[in-house]
């Protein structure tokens, strides 16, 4: 499903490398975290993934394409089937939550009718029942990052990527969210998540790739955050 | 391959309902940064409104006073009746002359009467008559009286030839330079207007960058992004440019009641519908397209995610 092969990035010609010699494999279905300290290179993995960088060198697969090579005006269709999640939740704030999410399946061109089914299903599945009328600026910070899930999943994608989706969440509410993104990879879903969040990491003992000054030096199944730090 | 694509044309009939149900939502959410932008607009259609109004009726009083000026041949008074036949003639056949009319010295008389009245008393018989009969000549070009008078002038049987000369030649360089200068400011107008309208629109587009960005991620293409803003620019530079024609209708109608109200009937202005048409031919085609390049080309920078 995501396949790097000796990726490295660099943001300037000159510069350093954000992302060096970096090699792994993620399956169908498995539910992955990136961890390291900043700049350590996560963010610019998970960025190269939904192609918004381009690989220096090596390549990177997804879905068994080399995405250093897809042309712009495929892109779109890669990111339909990969549902982001931020850590600023990106949501469109003067808009409800229905909106938001009815936004992410309209771009995909999916009927008025889908979208009137769907949306309040995956609002339901995020535990947001009853609540799409309300503004995004209305909501509290849970309940938006909830929104950005089930913005995520609307259009059932294949891989969920999550960048840092619980730095902005108290510990309960991260709870909450780290289970919702467990149970949609326990639906099948690819899940990927970018994160600082050790209890997390520690809690949920699932594959660990550590990053560290853009190399990737560990690579764990059911690994700690505390494991080489 | 798990990269499905939709059908193109189910998404195009259910895109088309998104586009315009996004566009006037759009012009909704975003109204102070719209009715700014449309406001820009306005204001510089205004003035190249007003300035293409000036324009067209200095051209429109231009033609009249060139349609009028002609030249007028003396004859002499001791030429007899088939040199005066044989002058006509050769006047006529001149390739630069529209139109020949001859001028009796009689009818010179009583042309004359009505302006001077009682000045004229004694000169009632035609052997009293010391007006010359003329020839009154129009050229197929204006601008070459002086030209002509002067070859007229060397026509046997001819005593002297008139075309009003040093006043016609001002006036066609005056009015040039009128028409320059004027098209100088329009043109000058037009630029400055692409740049305040393109500069404005991108600053509506950069407050709803975000809002770009976020289509990117969840899979826009690009058009699907674009199309919401294009047009809502059409609808602003159409709205822009209309706003200023209903302006422009009751400036002009006030002005052609001014000049008809002041007896200044020599500044004989163009009909209004006249002058709306040919505005209406620039500015609404002008204001449209300018709000799509501005609208398509403000966004170019954001669609890169």
């Amino acid at each position: 499903m995501v396949e790097a092969k000796d990726l490295s990035m660099r943001y300037t010609k000159n510069g350093d490398n954000a992302l060096e010699d970096v090699s792994f494999f993620i399956d169908r279905g498995e539910f992955v975290f990136f961890v390291g300290s900043s700049g350590a290179g996560k963010s610019t993995l998970l960025k190269l993934i939904i192609r918004e960088l381009i690989p220096s060198e090596g390549t990177l697969k997804i879905f068994g394409r080399d995405v250093g090579k897809l042309p712009r005006h495929r892109l779109p269709y890669l990111r339909r089937n990969i549902g982001m999640v931020f850590q600023d939740f990106r949501l469109i704030e003067d808009r409800t939550a229905y909106d938001n999410v009815a936004f992410a399946m309209m771009v995909t061109g999916a009927t008025r009718r889908e979208i009137r089914k769907r949306v309040p299903h995956v609002l339901g599945l995020v535990g947001l029942q009853g609540k799409g009328d309300a503004r995004i600026c209305d909501l509290s910070g849970g309940e938006q990052q909830r929104v950005g899930l089930a913005r995520a999943i609307a259009n059932r994608p294949a891989m969920i990527i999550a960048d840092e989706p619980t730095g902005n969440l108290d510990p309960g509410t991260t709870l909450d969210i780290m289970n919702l993104l467990r149970s949609i990879n326990l639906r099948g879903t690819t899940v990927l998540v970018a994160t600082h969040n050790r209890d997390i990491v520690d809690k949920f003992k699932k594959r660990v790739l550590y990053l560290d000054g853009g190399r990737l030096v560990g690579d764990e199944q059911k690994g700690f955050y505390s494991h080489v730090h | 391959m798990v990269m499905s694509k939709r059908g193109f044309i189910p998404m195009f009939i259910s895109g088309i309902g998104y586009v315009i149900g996004e566009t006037f939502k759009g012009l909704y959410r975003n109204r102070w940064m719209c009715i700014t932008s449309t406001g820009v607009v306005v204001v510089t259609l205004l003035m190249l409104g007003l300035f293409m109004m000036f324009t067209l009726n200095v051209g429109h009083i231009t033609d009249t006073v060139r349609e009028q000026v002609e030249i007028v041949v003396f004859i002499d008074e001791f030429a007899t009746s088939e040199q005066q036949t044989e002058l006509g003639r050769k006047i006529g056949a001149h390739q630069g002359v529209a139109e020949v009319h001859y001028v009796s010295s009689e009818e010179h008389m009583s042309r004359l009467r009505p302006q001077l009245g009682g000045m004229l008393e004694g000169y009632d018989s035609e052997l009293d008559n010391p007006l010359l009969a003329s020839y009154e000549v129009k050229t197929v070009v204006p601008e070459t009286v002086a030209e002509l008078a002067a070859e007229f002038g060397t026509y046997p049987g001819v005593s002297n030839v008139f075309y009003g000369k040093g006043y016609v030649e001002n006036l066609f360089s005056v009015t040039r330079v009128i028409q320059l200068v004027v098209l100088a400011l329009m043109a000058g107008l037009a630029i400055t207007a692409v740049f305040l309208i393109s500069h404005t629109i991108k600053l509506t587009v950069m407050m709803r960058k975000k809002e770009i960005a976020i289509m990117k991620y969840v899979g826009a293409t690009n058009w699907f992004i674009r199309w919401p803003f294009v047009l809502e620019g059409l609808f602003m530079g159409f709205l822009g440019a209309v706003l200023p024609m209903l302006a422009l209708y009751y400036i002009y109608i006030h002005s052609v009641e001014w000049v008809t109200v002041n007896n200044l009937l020599f500044l004989s202005l163009l009909p209004v519908e006249q002058v709306m048409i040919e505005l209406a031919k620039y500015l609404v085609p002008l204001g449209t397209i300018l709000g799509i390049l501005g609208s398509a080309f403000s966004m170019g920078r954001f669609l890169r995610v």
